[in-house]
């Protein structure tokens, strides 16, 4: 994070506050990585890419199997995941219960969708509004206790949640069924979300769900940047680093706390109602604790505490889900020697001992060992620096 | 049926359900007082135990699974009831002291969040090696009928009040009793249940005056593991046996350890009878109608345990038997 | 807090004189039991602005229990406690660090994934923008305030050459001093320090005392202090309170505590200071 000072001399972090005196092509980018229109900007530039170099490149896209929804759906949970991460990651809160707030969102725009207007932005302003509801009272109950309570609660509250919409509120939601009838209207009134763009946008980008989609992910991850140089990115990490010293500061922690969980519950909310944009259809397992488990597995495959870790946790998540549990035969490339027989129905156990050995010797994920990989370089292109 | 007696069914049938909840919850609460370790496999304990059970009491015919591939459809030892309930505690014991040994045990220092995700990781792990083993279906694990040839366990026995009412659910809450009475004798008066009581109130002080604390750390683990186990076996033949039964008990025995205090047997035991009461009465509960509207209480039953969980949270966020000062 | 007078970026002004001799702490019958254990027994005590006090007294006598009270983290079992008139029993910690009480812990109680420059930013946001605030949009470059009483502080301790340093990577001593930073950026009246010299080298320790003086005489501050260290005690005390067994056996300046029998007896042992 940026931490610059108001006299504005140009230290980087963590380099004990050595001013940079060579003006080489890296310290400059160094410059320019952390600021916000630069990071926006190239965020914008990548979803806008994505899906041409996942589905429709030339050789990549052969190489991967990958399709303009499932694009779709990687940034949806990439959104989810951004705004679980400020909760896990920066703030230290280990949620079990956010299927309640990315299924609540989903219930909510679906339920609005089918009653009042299908409009594309009714339906995620109302559900990212239940989202924001629904995640202030439950943070307000599971956060009385803190630690392993609040995992446990969470995930109490969320399941008391799938259970309601399972059979009492089965006349609102559909029951086991889940809600279906959703027909999402054209964007602005105009624009048909399942129709292609024009021209180079539509090889480029594809349809305009994706567009709708991506300019939200895009503001998405600008809002979660711009939360994290707030006061509250530091407040956070103060509370994740020592909890008793932030409140014996003179800070409500216990408000941060909630806002914190209030804060990604919005993100979940966000995300859920795209989801039921995007399917049209909301089943019930999008309140079950499964939800709840795939986020937090995203989150910290991807790498807890930084900001595209869970992005990135999201996309190989939904890849092998999606694409590798379509492989029947794991070959070794190249030849025709089969390494593994019916190979998918293995995704989800492997999936499982991958999170199992990060967890064990890499807590902070991939994004964590590529930052480690970059640091090391740049230790080596620039040893002078220290 | 008289109201008596049908309150009398539902109290039995809400002590059987309980049941299996304190059973768990005894464990995952000393677990965690004593070690203050948090254990999401828990469930997986459990389902080790299921379908330990099942294998070792039965035959069994496998419709799907990598197993049943490679030509094992035929699975089980069929060696009866009684054998699963004295070898799968004795097995599970093992996997505990396994999974406490080169799993638990480096996660001690480590924040509660590491703990969760690694138990949960592993959680995971087992149950998808079990659906890849012996497939997702669910597998039949009928109710044994005798126990040593002459003692019957099954069918419907009658009672006094009660009526007729299933003889199994009778077995399950005393095998319960008997066992979650001898862990309580063993906690509350023996050395060894000296030392895990100490260890619940300060870990720190006890390592201080110099007592080896990590044996009797893997015995609780064992303990725990085994009466999880134990809760697989004797619970299996109520419910389908399928590889999500672990993860899916894993909440409300979770909640019962909350409800009740970390660290109490006493407070297992009532956290589990008020859910597994809660349950069996809104099951149980005839349904109102009021004018036209009519209410109908079971689907509410999963609702409601966690509806009482909250209240009872809100009021004494310690839990009845918790300690307020010892609780993190 | 942040219109207080005595705010330390403000190295000039001088204690109020009008107001020095105003009882700025009080506890009264203040009781604290463990179970069966009493370790705050019956402590009525009074502290005024600009005095140093510090609190002695054998292991076990509670000290720490009697800081750990004034500062909320512990519950009183009876008894009152007055901040500049005001009860505070009922208050979370963090309001009371916000009415002016700040506190030292006995260890280096900091946030060590942050930077020194953030940990210092993390008191000064709390005394210049309060508890909480919904600036969650607002960027943090934005806050000069902030920005400039986080330096001045880790000014007044020594530590600006370090700001960029993450804070785990300072020696210990620095640590430490980060920490009594941070207690100061709080803006506090009254600081209290929990054995503020524990496990220091003879050098740090020194620097600690100097900091002391230096910050009672730039701040007017008031301090309660917690401290083994008798010679500390003895130079740098206005007043002393020795506790025994949870209650106060004695009570006065450094002389008097010298002299007086009583302490000598339960406290040192009969040894002559």
């Amino acid at each position: 994070m940026s931490d610059r000072n108001t006299t504005g001399e140009s230290s980087t972090k963590s380099d004990g506050g050595t001013v940079i005196a060579d003006n080489t092509l890296v310290a400059r980018w160094e410059e320019i990585r952390e600021r916000e229109a630069t990071v926006v900007g190239v965020t914008a530039i990548c979803v806008a890419i994505f899906p041409w170099l996942f589905s429709r490149a030339p050789v990549i896209s052969d190489v991967l199997l990958g399709y303009q929804s499932l694009a779709t759906l990687i940034l949806i949970w990439g959104i989810f995941a951004v705004g679980f991460d400020l909760l896990l990651g920066y703030t230290g809160l280990l949620s079990f219960g956010h299927a309640a707030f990315w299924g609540g969102a989903a219930y909510a725009a679906g339920i609005v969708a089918n009653t009042v207007s299908a409009d594309p932005i009714v339906m995620v302003v109302a559900g990212t509004a239940f989202a924001v509801l629904l995640a202030w009272v439950l943070g307000f109950l599971s956060l009385r206790r803190g630690g392993i309570y609040f995992s446990i609660l969470t995930l109490a509250f969320a399941q008391m949640l799938y259970y309601m919409s399972a059979a009492p509120l089965a006349f609102l939601t559909g029951g086991e069924n889940g809600l279906t009838g959703i027909s999402v209207t054209p964007l602005f009134g105009v624009f048909h979300l399942e129709s292609d763009l024009p021209s180079v946008a539509g090889t480029l980008i594809g349809n305009w769900m994706y567009l709708f989609v991506g300019v939200i992910a895009v503001l998405s991850v600008a809002a979660a940047y711009r939360i994290l140089n707030s006061p509250y990115g530091m407040v956070f990490r103060a509370i994740r680093e020592n909890e008793q010293r932030a409140e014996f500061v003179g800070l409500n922690v216990w408000r941060y706390k909630l806002m914190a969980f209030i804060i990604s519950g919005a993100f979940a909310g966000i995300a859920g109602s795209l989801f039921t944009i995007h399917g049209s259809y909301v089943p019930l397992q999008s309140l079950y604790w499964t939800e709840s488990g795939e986020i937090v597995i995203m989150t910290v495959l991807g790498g807890t505490a930084s900001l595209f870790g869970p992005i990135l946790g999201a996309g190989l998540y939904l890849y092998v889900e999606n694409i590798v549990s379509g492989v029947q035969q794991l070959t070794i490339p190249f030849t025709d020697i089969v390494l593994i027989n019916d190979f998918g129905t293995y995704w989800h156990l492997l999936l499982g001992l991958v999170f199992l050995v990060v967890i064990w010797v890499a807590p902070r994920g991939i994004w964590g060992a590529v930052s480690d990989l970059r640091a090391l370089v740049r230790r080596l292109a620039g040893g002078d620096r220290r | 049926m008289s109201i008596v007696s049908e309150l009398a069914v539902i109290l039995l049938n809400g002590l059987q359900q309980g049941a299996i909840y304190v059973l768990l919850a005894v464990g995952l609460s000393i677990i965690l007082g004593t070690l203050k370790f948090v254990n999401f496999a828990h469930g997986a304990l459990y389902l080790v135990g299921t379908y330990a059970g099942l294998f070792i009491a039965l035959d069994v015919t496998l419709s799907s699974g990598k197993l049943q591939e490679w030509g094992y459809g035929e699975f089980g030892l069929g060696w009866g009831f009684l054998a699963a309930l004295i070898l799968v505690p004795l097995f599970v014991f093992a996997v505990g002291l396994l999974m406490e040994r080169f799993l638990a045990r480096s996660f001690y220092d480590r924040p509660d969040t590491d703990q969760i995700l690694v138990t949960f990781g592993l959680a995971i792990v087992v149950q998808e090696l079990f659906r890849v083993l012996f497939g997702s279906n669910s597998l039949p694990f009928t109710q044994p009928e005798y126990i040593l040839s002459v003692i019957p366990v099954s069918g419907p026995m009658q009672l006094p009040i009660v009526g007729s009412f299933p003889r199994w659910r009778l077995w399950v809450i005393a095998i319960t009793a008997v066992l979650v009475g001898i862990v309580y004798l063993l906690v509350e008066h023996t050395d060894f249940g000296l030392v895990v009581r100490a260890g619940t109130r300060d870990a720190e002080m006890v390592r201080l005056l110099g007592i080896k604390i990590s044996r009797p750390y893997l015995v609780v683990f064992g303990i725990g593991a085994a009466l999880a186990g134990v809760a697989g076996v004797v619970g299996g033949p109520l419910n389908v046996v399928n590889p999500t039964v672990g993860m899916n008990i894993l909440v409300p025995a979770f909640l019962t350890v909350v409800i009740g205090g970390v660290g109490t047997i006493t407070g297992a035991v009532v956290g589990g009878l008020i859910i597994g009461l809660t349950q069996a009465t809104l099951i149980g509960l005839p349904s109102v109608t009021i004018a036209s509207f009519t209410l109908n209480f079971s689907p509410w039953s999963q609702v409601g345990l966690y509806a009482i969980a909250a209240i009872i949270l809100l009021v004494r966020p310690q839990g009845i038997f918790g300690n307020e000062e010892v609780a993190p | 807090m942040s219109s207080d007078p005595d705010a330390p970026s403000d190295a000039t002004s001088t204690p109020d004189a009008s107001r020095s001799g105003e009882t700025l702490l009080e506890t009264r019958g203040l009781v604290k039991e463990f179970g069966g254990l009493v370790a705050t027994d019956d402590v009525s005590i009074d502290v005024k602005r600009g005095e140093r006090v510090s609190i002695i007294g054998p292991n076990g006598a509670g000290k720490s229990t009697l800081i750990n009270l004034i500062t909320r983290r512990l519950e009183p079992t009876r008894g009152d406690i007055l901040f500049k008139g005001e009860s505070i029993v009922q208050m979370e910690p963090h309001q009371v660090v916000q009415r002016g009480i700040s506190k030292s812990f006995q260890t280096a109680s900091i946030f060590p994934d942050l930077t020194v420059m953030e940990n210092a930013q993390i008191a000064a946001l709390a005394a210049e923008h309060g508890e909480f605030g919904f600036n969650f949009l607002t960027h943090r470059d934005k806050l000069t305030d902030v920005h400039e009483l986080a330096e001045d502080t880790l000014e007044a301790v020594g530590l600006l050459d370090r700001a960029h340093n993450d804070a785990e990577d300072l020696p210990y001593g620095d640590k430490r001093r980060l920490e009594i930073g941070i207690a100061l950026a709080a803006e506090p009246d009254l600081l209290l320090m929990d054995e503020p010299t524990a496990g220091m080298s003879p050098e740090e320790t020194q620097a600690t005392v100097d900091l002391i003086e230096e910050v009672k005489e730039e701040m007017g501050l008031t301090f309660v202090l917690v401290e083994h260290d008798m010679e500390i005690v003895f130079s740098i005390s206005d007043r002393i309170v020795v506790l025994n067994r949870g209650g106060v056996i004695a009570e006065g300046t450094p002389e008097e505590i010298r002299g007086d029998p009583a302490v000598q007896e339960a406290y040192l042992g009969g040894v002559e200071l």
